[in-house]
């Protein structure tokens, strides 16, 4: 108990009697060999109250979530660039300057990560398997509209219970390229021109002022890079590398990763020509 | 987030043979947005007396000031150059005397003593409690990474230029694992009949 | 004429004076006297303390007072003014190790005193000072001594010798004639003797004079059986 009282964590919250967790054995044999969504949860909890504790500012065991990035995406006439960097950090503290915050869903779909790591990667895993799953039922690859409405009615599902992920689905069907913003929130939204997380203001303003439809492959990389970077110099949250991917007709390609100190002195040289 | 952590600073600094470093990052940031990259925390005392001030950047600012105007006064009054470790002693009193509505800074002192060229570094917190070491000190937002830096690549007695080397391997080296600070980096290298400073390239993210 | 300028000490006389102040300077001329001189490892002050009565305890009075463990101080002319002098010499002198964590140099203290002595020059309700002050002290950052003389107005010069009070013109004509610099201490109490001397009445002796010096060690007052080997090797 002595650590419970360290966190502050009220007594009977956490119920450490023989009762407290669920103990249907066959139920958590289902969950190691078919994976579940029934997450194991003390008893007689309710997360959205009890969880509470952990979202606090003054909170003494409050949970940091990954919430510094920058991640965008965007459709053009020849597809969709995605672009993020790949700082993790935990309040100051430079967790890992390597993070890989594009998730490959299956060849023809790409997420990103904003958020919480362990949520956007859980999720979008399941998504992965609900997407194969809808392969093999129809025999046709799922389309972006549908792949990323799978993944805003899943975390729908736990609305209020502290999930946290701002991605990006992006992908390529029968309608061409597809990008849809989906969040923790349950909010689902399509367009052409998404950034997310601390480091979006930033990025948007260089992504506003270059981009446009017409934009030639080469010219749509070295903007979604340049955004990117410039994210990651205003930003004490963003950092590392910039990760780079195209999605074309025939699926996505990954382009480069390229670190950002590299590009500063590469842009500052520029800017004396 | 703690109001020392607002602007984002790293300061160190390191005894050698016959000489002192000392070395700043040069973020002013205001959280997470970095506004300037060319920003000085460290100010010139003296011509072998400086002091690093990492902390809240208004309150940096008006520090540098106030201690300035106190050590020219005492110059003027006494007709000599202030010793490093009397120096301590007027910076530890101005900030005591906001003992219950503190200056938000936590300086670095390093110098030469101005007739026996003795090295000497120390550090204050934030209400004045001075602390004199014989090796290294360290202040700002990545205070640990900083440590640990300086513990493994720190050796005693070096000369200038390898002093030069290690001050500037841990500087950068603990910026990078810290969010709030870096962009950057300047070392001033205090010896009897010179100081050098120099510009560090660092990371930009 | 001068009564009318008296009723104030902040007002000049025609002549552009201030006579009050020479009035102190009177009171100073008129105290017993005393003597300074810097030596190369020191510095020694030496004064005349003559009781008007036998009966005084002349062992609980003393003219020579030690301000910090480097700097001592004596004076001619009135004594209860001194008294207030040291108590404001000695808090100063802590008031500037409180700052600074170092011994106050013997050129702060004699500014800051002097200060003290020219606010009472200037200041309403208040008489200046009726001494004039000998300080000695040792610098331990240069290593060397100091000797300086701080008058009522608040004047203060440095010495290598000095003489102040009754018959100092003749104390320091006999000091420019027996002053060197290559003096040692010992010789400088010898010479600080032989100057109180040429106008001492009457026998000189352990307890009718006070002899103070100052070296690396710090200042220090004699204790009488010092002064008295002292004075057997001047005799």
């Amino acid at each position: 108990m002595a650590l419970a009282d360290v966190c502050g964590i009220k007594q009977n919250q956490f119920s450490l009697s023989g009762s407290a967790f669920r103990s249907d054995t066959s139920e958590l044999f289902r969950d190691v060999e078919v994976g579940s969504n029934n997450f194991s949860m003390p008893f007689n909890f309710d997360p959205v109250e009890n969880l509470q504790q952990f979202q606090q500012q003054d909170s003494k065991v409050k949970i940091h979530f990954d919430h510094g990035t920058t991640t965008l995406a965007f459709k053009f006439k020849h597809g969709v660039v995605v672009a993020v960097d790949s700082r993790a950090t935990a309040g100051p503290y430079i967790a890992s300057q390597t993070v890989k915050k594009v998730i490959e869903i299956n060849p023809y779909l790409l997420g990103t990560m904003a958020g919480g790591a362990a949520d956007c990667s859980y999720w979008e895993r399941v998504l992965a398997k609900q997407c194969r799953i809808y392969e093999l039922r129809n025999k046709e690859r799922i389309s972006v509209a549908a792949a990323s409405k799978l993944l805003a009615n899943m975390v729908y599902n736990y609305k209020g219970m502290g999930l946290s992920m701002g991605t990006m689905i992006c992908g390529w069907d029968k309608k061409g390229p597809g990008l849809y913003y989906v969040d923790s929130d349950g909010e689902r939204l399509t367009n052409n021109l998404f950034s997310v997380g601390s480091g979006s203001v930033y990025a948007y303003g260089v992504l506003d002022s270059g981009y446009k439809w017409d934009l030639s492959v080469k010219e749509a990389l070295d903007l979604g890079q340049r955004a990117i970077y410039h994210a990651t110099f205003r930003d004490a949250y963003s950092g590392g590398v910039v990760n780079l991917y195209h999605m074309k007709e025939t699926g996505w390609e990954f382009i480069s990763r390229t670190d950002t100190a590299e590009l500063h002195y590469k842009f500052q040289d520029e800017k004396k020509k | 987030m703690s109001i020392m952590s607002y602007n984002g600073a790293a300061i160190m600094a390191m005894k050698g043979k016959e000489c002192v470093a000392i070395a700043a990052d040069r973020r002013f940031g205001i959280q997470a947005q970095t506004i300037n990259t060319q920003f000085d925390k460290i100010f010139e005392m003296g011509p072998k007396l400086y002091v690093g001030l990492p902390g809240l950047a208004t309150d940096v600012q008006t520090v540098a000031q106030r201690l300035k105007f106190r050590l020219n006064l005492y110059e003027l009054k006494e007709n000599r150059n202030i010793k490093p470790k009397t120096f301590l002693s007027m910076v530890s009193n101005l900030l005591y005397s906001r003992r219950f509505g503190p200056y938000f800074v936590e300086p670095v002192i390093a110098g030469l003593d101005p007739k026996t060229s003795e090295p000497f570094i120390a550090s204050l917190d934030l209400i004045g409690c001075p602390m004199i070491t014989e090796d290294f000190v360290v202040s700002g937002t990545c205070s640990e990474q900083m440590y640990g830096m300086c513990e493994t690549l720190y050796k005693p007695d070096q000369e200038p230029d390898d002093l030069f080397e290690t001050i500037s391997q841990c500087l950068l080296n603990a910026v990078d694992r810290d969010a709030v600070s870096g962009w950057g980096g300047v070392v001033y290298i205090i010896e009897k009949d010179k100081v050098t400073k120099r510009i560090l390239k660092g990371r930009m993210d | 004429m001068s009564e009318r300028y008296s009723f104030s000490l902040t007002t000049f006389s025609p002549s552009g004076k201030l006579v009050q102040i020479e009035y102190a300077l009177a009171a100073v001329a008129a105290g017993a006297p005393s003597v300074g001189i810097k030596a190369t490892n020191g510095v020694v002050l030496a004064t005349e303390k003559k009781q008007k009565s036998v009966l005084y305890d002349d062992s609980s009075i003393h003219k020579i007072e030690l301000i910090t463990k480097n700097i001592g101080m004596v004076y001619s002319g009135m004594g209860p003014d001194y008294r207030v002098l040291v108590k404001n010499a000695r808090k100063l002198a802590q008031q500037y190790f409180l700052q600074y964590q170092e011994q106050i140099p013997t050129s702060q203290l004699v500014q800051r005193v002097a200060n003290v002595m020219q606010e009472f020059t200037q200041s309403g309700g208040v008489r200046p000072f009726g001494v004039s002050l000998l300080m000695a002290g040792w610098d331990e950052d240069e290593e060397r001594p100091y000797l300086y003389q701080c008058d009522p107005s608040g004047a203060y010069f440095a010495w290598k010798a000095t003489a102040m009070g009754k018959n100092f013109v003749n104390g320091k004509t006999f000091l420019e004639k027996r002053y060197s610099d290559n003096l040692e201490l010992e010789d400088a109490v010898h010479t600080a003797i032989l100057t109180l001397k040429e106008s001492f009445e009457g026998q000189m002796t352990e307890d009718n004079i006070e002899i103070g010096i100052c070296n690396q060690d710090g200042f220090k007052r004699l204790s009488t059986a010092e002064v008295k080997d002292y004075l057997a090797s001047v005799q």
